[in-house]
C-alpha cells in the first residue's frame, strides 16, 4: 500500500438501460434473484438514456457511501450488500504508478468505497433506472478493482442487485439465461447480437402521464407468482418457445416475427398482472390508445412496421422497422398526442432530435395518409414527452475526468 | 281449423344474467358450445328485463320481428336455429274461447310475429342478447305448448346466444358445457333460486365509453384462435373454480364468492389482453372501481363487495348485504358524482330504496358527502364527473314468467302488429 492515506482512486463508467421484448416476470429465488423464465432485451443508446457512475476508493474513507442523483442513500439493503460483497471478493491487485498507489487483492475487504450515480432520465418516468444503475455499479467497481471476469460473469453479480440489470452489461440484443443451478452461477446474460447488427431500427419511447402510484416490479411479480394461475403455464409452456423464435427473428432481422412476438409477450405479461390478486394494471387508457394506433397501422400497412412493448408502467416503447417508418410514426404520434399549448417542442421530443426534424414542422402538417393510418383524436397532455433512440452499445469507461461525479481529491460529490 | 283471421298471442318477461364464472370461447361456433362451464346470477327483472310478445295467425304471410320498435331480419342462423328447434317441438294448442285449434303439424306452416323490448339501453352493454333470446324461446314454448323442461329449452336458447341459456332460471344458474357433439347436454341448470341468498344487493355502474367495443362473438373467437393462455384456463383453472363456486353459493360463503368472482373476471379480461390483437374491455374508470373495492375489502379484513365485468367497461358490484350496499353507494357517489345538471333520479335507477337509505335522494345531497371512512387512501381525485353514466340498483331475481296482463303485450291483439 502507498505511504499516504489520502489518495483517491476513481473510475467513471456509463451504462445503458434496456427494454425487454420477452419479459422477465417472476422469480424462483427471491434472494439470489433467479427468474422463472429466460428473457430477451434490446439495449437502448446510452447517448439518450444512461446511468453514469463514479466509484472511488481511499484509505481516508471511513465507510461505504453512495449518492444517487445527488442524494445520499443507504447501502444497507441486501441488494447493495450482495453486489458489493460479490465484487469485492473478486477484486484483484491494482497499481497506479503515476499516483503511487498500490492495492493488493486482500486490501479490498478493508477499504471503503464512495459511489455516485446519476441517471440522465427521471426515475419517475418508469424507464428501468435500477437496471442501468446496478449494471453501472458492478461494471464500474469491476474496473476499479481490476476484476478479471467477462461481462457474462459480471452480469451474475449485477443480477443480484436487480434482475434486469444483468442485461445492461451488453449492447445490442441480450438474453438472460434463467439457469438451473441453485447458486445462480449459470443465471447470466449473454449477447445475441451487437448494436450494429440491426441498426435500421428506431426506438421511440412515449412517456405517458400517470397519476397513479404504481406497484413496484419486485412486489408485483412476487404477487403474480403467488396468485396468478396463468403464470406457471406462461413460464413453462409459452416463453421457452417464444425465446427460440425471438432469437431466430433477431438473427435474421425478421421484423414481422420480431413485432408479433414482442407485442404478444408484452400483452401476455400485462395479462398475467391482471390475473394477479389483487389485479395490477400498469397500462392505462393512453397506453391502450397507443396500442390501437399501432395495431391499426400495421394492419393497414399489410405487414408489421411497428412493434410495441410496455414494462411495469404506462410508458410505450415503440420500435420502428426503419427510419422512414419512424419519421411517419413520429408525425402520427404528434398528431394524436400534441403538446400542450405552452410546451416547447424541444422539451417534448428528446433524444435523437433528427427524427422530429425530418418529420418536419412540429407535426402540424401531417399527411392525410398518416391520419388515415391512425384515425385518432386530439389527446393533449396524455403524453408527457417522447424520447427518440435506437439500439445502443454496452457499458464503457469514461476517461474524461470532467464527467466524474466525485471530486478527485475528496471523493465527495462535486 | 277456425276462421282465418284469429291471432293467438303470448307475452313473457325474462331477466338478464351476469356470469360470475365466465364463458369465453366456443368449441363449436354453429351449435354454440363453450370450452368451459359457466355460472351466473340472474338479475331482478323488475329492474332489467326483456318483454317479448309472440303471436301466430294464418293471416301472417311471413315470420317478422321487431326489436325495441324497429323491424329486424330473422334470416341469420341464430334466429333460424331457434325458430326451427322450437317449431319442431311444438304440441297441440286449443283455445276454446276463441275457437282456435292448432295441431302439432300446423306449426311448420304458420308464420309468427314477434316483438321484443328491453327496458335498458342496448348500448349499456348489459347483455341484451341473453335476455332477448331466452325470452324468445320461452314465450314461443308457451305459445306452441312445448312440453319440455327449462333445461331443455335452455339448449335451444343457447343456439341463439350462449349466455341466453342461463336466463331460463332465476337465482344462481350453471351452464354445463356438455360433452356431446350435438350439444344436447350443453344446458343450463338451476343451482339455487333467488330466495336462497336474497341479502345480496347488486349495483351496476354503467361506465361512459367512447370506444366501440369488440363484439363478444368475434372477441371470443379471436381469443380461441390466438390466446396461448385460454386453453389452460378452460382445462385447468375453470373446472376447479366452478366446483368452488357451487360450494360458495350453496353455503352462502360470501368471502369465497368474492374471491372467485373477482379472480375469474380478471382472468377473463387477462385472456382478452392475451389475444391478438389485444382486446381491452375495461378502461381507467373500471380500474378505479376495482381499486376502490379491493382497498375497501382489505381495510375491512373480510370481503364486503365482489366485482365482475363483462365484455365492456360496466362494473357489476355485489354487496354482501343491504348495509354494505348503502355504504358502497355512498362511496360510489362520492368518487363518481353526477354532473351538475343531472337529476339524482336518473343517475341512480332500479331499486331506489338503497339511495333513500343512503340519504342521497335529495337535490343537493351529493355535495354533503364525506369521503367514506372505510376507504383510507384516496382513489385519485374525488371529482370524476361524467365517468359513470348512471347506476342501477338490483338484486338476484326470478326466472322467466308469462305476463297475463294484456296491456303489457307489445303486439295488437287484432292485427298482430306492433302497438
Amino acid at each position: 500500500m502507498a505511504e499516504e492515506k489520502n489518495w483517491v482512486l476513481m473510475v467513471t463508467a456509463q451504462t445503458p438501460t434496456n427494454i425487454a421484448v420477452i419479459k422477465y416476470w417472476g422469480k424462483r429465488d427471491e434472494v439470489r434473484i433467479l427468474p422463472i423464465n429466460d428473457s430477451i432485451s434490446v439495449t437502448l443508446d446510452p447517448d439518450h438514456l444512461c446511468t453514469l457512475t463514479t466509484v472511488a476508493v481511499s484509505p481516508s474513507f471511513d465507510r461505504d457511501r453512495m449518492w444517487l442523483n445527488g442524494k445520499e442513500i443507504s447501502l444497507s439493503g441486501s441488494r447493495y450488500q450482495n453486489c458489493l460483497r460479490e465484487i469485492r471478493s473478486r477484486g484483484d491487485d491494482v497499481e497506479d504508478e503515476v499516483k503511487g498507489i498500490k492495492i493488493g487483492k486482500k486490501d479490498w475487504e478493508k477499504l471503503h468505497l464512495h459511489i455516485a450515480s446519476y441517471n440522465n432520465f427521471p426515475t419517475a418516468a418508469g424507464l428501468a433506472s435500477s437496471a442501468a444503475g446496478f449494471a453501472c455499479l458492478v461494471f464500474a467497481l469491476a474496473k476499479l478493482m481490476n476484476v478479471n471476469e467477462d461481462p457474462s460473469q459480471l452480469s451474475a453479480i449485477a443480477r443480484q442487485g436487480s434482475g434486469s440489470a444483468c442485461r445492461s452489461l451488453f449492447g445490442g440484443f441480450v438474453k438472460w439465461n434463467m439457469g438451473k443451478k441453485e447458486d445462480g452461477n449459470d443465471s447470466v446474460a449473454v449477447q445475441l447480437a451487437d448494436e450494429k447488427h440491426w441498426d435500421d431500427l428506431v426506438i421511440i419511447v412515449a412517456v405517458v402521464s400517470s397519476r397513479e402510484k404504481e406497484t413496484s416490479s419486485t412486489s408485483g411479480m412476487r404477487e403474480s407468482v403467488e396468485t396468478s394461475l396463468l403464470l406457471q403455464h406462461r413460464a413453462k409452456d409459452v416463453v421457452p418457445i417464444r425465446i427460440l423464435q425471438m432469437e431466430e427473428a433477431i438473427k435474421n432481422r425478421d421484423f414481422t416475427s420480431f413485432a408479433k412476438l414482442t407485442c404478444a409477450d408484452s400483452n401476455q405479461f400485462h395479462a398475467v398482472c391482471m390475473d394477479t390478486s389483487p389485479p395490477i394494471f400498469y397500462m392505462n387508457d393512453t397506453s391502450h390508445r397507443i396500442i390501437s394506433l399501432v395495431e391499426k397501422w400495421n394492419r393497414s400497412a399489410g405487414t408489421p412496421e411497428i412493434a410495441y412493448t410496455f414494462d411495469a408502467g404506462p410508458n410505450a416503447v415503440l420500435i420502428a422497422k426503419s427510419r422512414k417508418v419512424a419519421v411517419e410514426l413520429m408525425q402520427g404520434l404528434l398528431y394524436c398526442f400534441p403538446p400542450k399549448a405552452d410546451t416547447d417542442m424541444k422539451s417534448y421530443v428528446l433524444g435523437d432530435t433528427s427524427i422530429v426534424k425530418e418529420a418536419g414542422l412540429e407535426g402540424r402538417e401531417v399527411p392525410q395518409e398518416i391520419k388515415d393510418k391512425i384515425g385518432c383524436q386530439d389527446q393533449k397532455g396524455e403524453v408527457s414527452y417522447f424520447i427518440c433512440s435506437r439500439p445502443g452499445k454496452g457499458p464503457v469507461v469514461l476517461q474524461d475526468q470532467t464527467q466524474a461525479l466525485l471530486h478527485p481529491q475528496t471523493g465527495l460529490p462535486k | 281449423m277456425a276462421a282465418e283471421k284469429w291471432v293467438f298471442m303470448v307475452t313473457a318477461q325474462t331477466p338478464t344474467n351476469i356470469a360470475v364464472i365466465k364463458y369465453w370461447g366456443k368449441r363449436d361456433e354453429v351449435r354454440i358450445l363453450p370450452v368451459n362451464d359457466s355460472i351466473s346470477v340472474t338479475l331482478d327483472p323488475d329492474h332489467l328485463c326483456t318483454v317479448t310478445t309472440v303471436s301466430v295467425s294464418p293471416a301472417f304471410d311471413r315470420d317478422r320481428m321487431w326489436l325495441n320498435g324497429k323491424e329486424i331480419s330473422l334470416s341469420g342462423s341464430r334466429y333460424q336455429n331457434c325458430l326451427r328447434e322450437i317449431r319442431s317441438r311444438a304440441g297441440d294448442v286449443e283455445d276454446k274461447e276463441k275457437g282456435i285449434k292448432i295441431v302439432k303439424k300446423d306449426w311448420e306452416k304458420l308464420n309468427l310475429h314477434i316483438a321484443s323490448h328491453n327496458n335498458f339501453p342496448t348500448a349499456a352493454g348489459l347483455a341484451s342478447s341473453a335476455a332477448g333470446f331466452a325470452c324468445l324461446v320461452f314465450s314461443l314454448a308457451k305459445l306452441m305448448n312445448v312440453d319440455e323442461d327449462l333445461s331443455h329449452l335452455s339448449a335451444i336458447a343457447r343456439q341463439g346466444s350462449g349466455s341466453a341459456c342461463r336466463s331460463l332460471f332465476g337465482g344462481f344458474v350453471k351452464w354445463k358445457m356438455g360433452s356431446r357433439e350435438d350439444g344436447s347436454d350443453s344446458v343450463a341448470v338451476q343451482l339455487e333460486d333467488e330466495k336462497h341468498w336474497h341479502e345480496l344487493v347488486i349495483i351496476i355502474a354503467v361506465v361512459s365509453s367512447q370506444q366501440k367495443e369488440t363484439s363478444s362473438t368475434s372477441g371470443m373467437r379471436e381469443s380461441v384462435e390466438t390466446s396461448l393462455l385460454l386453453q389452460h384456463r378452460a382445462k385447468e383453472v375453470v373446472p376447479k373454480r366452478v366446483l368452488q363456486m357451487e360450494e360458495a353459493i350453496k353455503n352462502r360463503d360470501f368471502a369465497s364468492l368474492t374471491q372467485l368472482s373477482c379472480a375469474d373476471s380478471n382472468q377473463f379480461h387477462a385472456v382478452c389482453l392475451d389475444t391478438s390483437p389485444p382486446i381491452f374491455y375495461m378502461n381507467d374508470t373500471s380500474h378505479r372501481i376495482i381499486s376502490l373495492v379491493e382497498k375497501w375489502n382489505r381495510s375491512e379484513g373480510t370481503p364486503q363487495v365482489a366485482y365482475t365485468f363483462d365484455a365492456g367497461p360496466n362494473a357489476v358490484l355485489i354487496a354482501r348485504n343491504r348495509k354494505v350496499a348503502v355504504q358502497l353507494l355512498q362511496g360510489l357517489l362520492y368518487y363518481f358524482p353526477p354532473k351538475s345538471d343531472t337529476d339524482m333520479r336518473s343517475y341512480v335507477v332500479g331499486d331506489t330504496s338503497i339511495l333513500k337509505e343512503a340519504g342521497l335522494d335529495g337535490a343537493n345531497s351529493v355535495e354533503s358527502l364525506q369521503p367514506p371512512p372505510e376507504i383510507k387512501d384516496n382513489i385519485g381525485s374525488q371529482d370524476q364527473k361524467g365517468e359513470v353514466s348512471y347506476f342501477i340498483c338490483t338484486r338476484p331475481g326470478r326466472g322467466p314468467v308469462v305476463l297475463h296482463d294484456q296491456t303489457q303485450a307489445l303486439l295488437d291483439p287484432e292485427t298482430g302488429l306492433p302497438k
